[in-house]
């Protein structure tokens, strides 16, 4: 047999490597869904709670004059970017810093091994992003803002919309934004002010809303490794197929040939 | 005595949901209980450790660091970010 079915067999071999690589990260993906979609939803919920009461709460006209609802005219901009702890994920981690090149340049505070890597901090996984991280980080970032450090704040994050689509969204978080539907609750006792509230409630809202936006963000990582591995998986399989007639033929044909010979020499 | 409902949630989830006959904690203002037929209400709480108690008597204890509390028809809510149950 020639040089080239050796060749093949190689190819088959590393092809077959790659298949059952792809196959086991899958399955830890597959592991992983059920767990991080009940995070996420959790994580949902709370961000929703906090928002309604934020909206109650900033129903008063005493609140519309706080530091935090004050839409301001400085440019200075800090992202919390949340990508991934690894790769092999298909577009999540490159979508995430794709639109982070459309935006204007900002301060980054990134969460996730790969967005860590890219800006040269500390790592922070975004796999084990606890609330109480989450807290510890919203009330730096509550601070700041209150101190005029900066004058927005956003979260760079994977939106989940379903097992196939996940799109990198930017949610702006601070100044709060009231919903203009938003209905007007009147008789609702502020204990003791809306003023003194105020404070205590925005740390509350933006460390919900940093924890829903990293468990989505990983419910996302995941599903997103789960289809790139199942397609990766399906291309290989393929490959091997085909690798597997061409080596077939080529060792069909060198057999062939040799019979010839032995014929072709008997009859001499 | 009567009851209402009352959910304590967390980032990580719902750590409480259900009947409770009175729940006590930390406001800004100081020390405050909750029982059924509480006006539509909100207030910030400060870090303290909060008693709820159960229909049959009981009572459990959360440690928390600050929240909100809100109470508005038959139930009251309490988020927080930094919660966890007293051992």
């Amino acid at each position: 047999m020639g040089a080239n079915t050796k060749q093949l067999r190689n190819r088959i071999k590393s092809v077959s490597s790659t298949l059952q690589l792809t196959k086991a990260m899958g399955l830890v993906a597959s592991s992983k869904i059920r767990r991080a979609n009940e995070a996420m939803t959790k994580g949902r919920q709370y961000a929703d709670a906090v928002c309604q009461a934020m909206t109650m709460l900033t129903a008063s006209s005493e609140c519309q004059k706080s530091p935090y609802l004050q839409a301001r005219d400085g440019d200075r901009v800090r992202l919390v970017v949340i990508a991934g702890d690894r790769g092999l994920a298909g577009g999540y981690n490159a979508n995430i810093f794709r639109l982070l090149a459309a935006l204007p340049k900002a301060e980054y505070i990134p969460i996730g091994k790969r967005a860590c890597e890219r800006f040269g901090k500390p790592i922070v996984s975004s796999e084990d992003f606890s609330a109480a991280d989450a807290r510890s980080l919203s009330k730096t970032l509550c601070e700041d803002f209150a101190n005029g450090d900066y004058d927005r704040l956003g979260i760079v994050c994977t939106d989940y919309q379903s097992m196939l689509t996940q799109t990198a969204v930017v949610k702006w978080v601070l100044p709060f934004e009231r919903p203009d539907d938003a209905p007007d609750l009147a008789g609702i006792v502020f204990e003791p002010d809306e003023q003194t509230i105020l404070p205590v409630a925005v740390l509350e809202y933006v460390s919900g809303l940093l924890t829903a936006a990293v468990r989505e963000s990983f419910a996302s990582e995941v599903a997103a490794r789960r289809m790139a591995m199942d397609s990766a998986g399906k291309n290989a399989t393929q490959m091997i197929d085909e690798l597997t007639l061409e080596y077939n033929r080529a060792r069909q044909g060198a057999i062939t040939q040799e019979i010839t010979e032995i014929v072709a020499g008997s009859g001499e | 005595m009567k009851e209402f409902t009352f959910l304590l949630s967390s980032p990580d989830g719902e750590l409480f949901r259900g009947e409770v006959t009175m729940i006590s904690l930390r406001g800004t203002e100081g020390s405050l209980a909750i029982m059924a037929g509480h006006i539509p209400f909100l207030t910030a709480v400060v870090p303290c450790d909060c008693t709820i108690t159960l229909e049959n008597g009981t009572e459990k204890v959360a440690e928390l660091d600050g929240g909100l509390l809100t109470v508005s028809g038959t139930e009251a809510t309490l988020l927080s970010s930094g919660v966890k149950w007293k051992e």
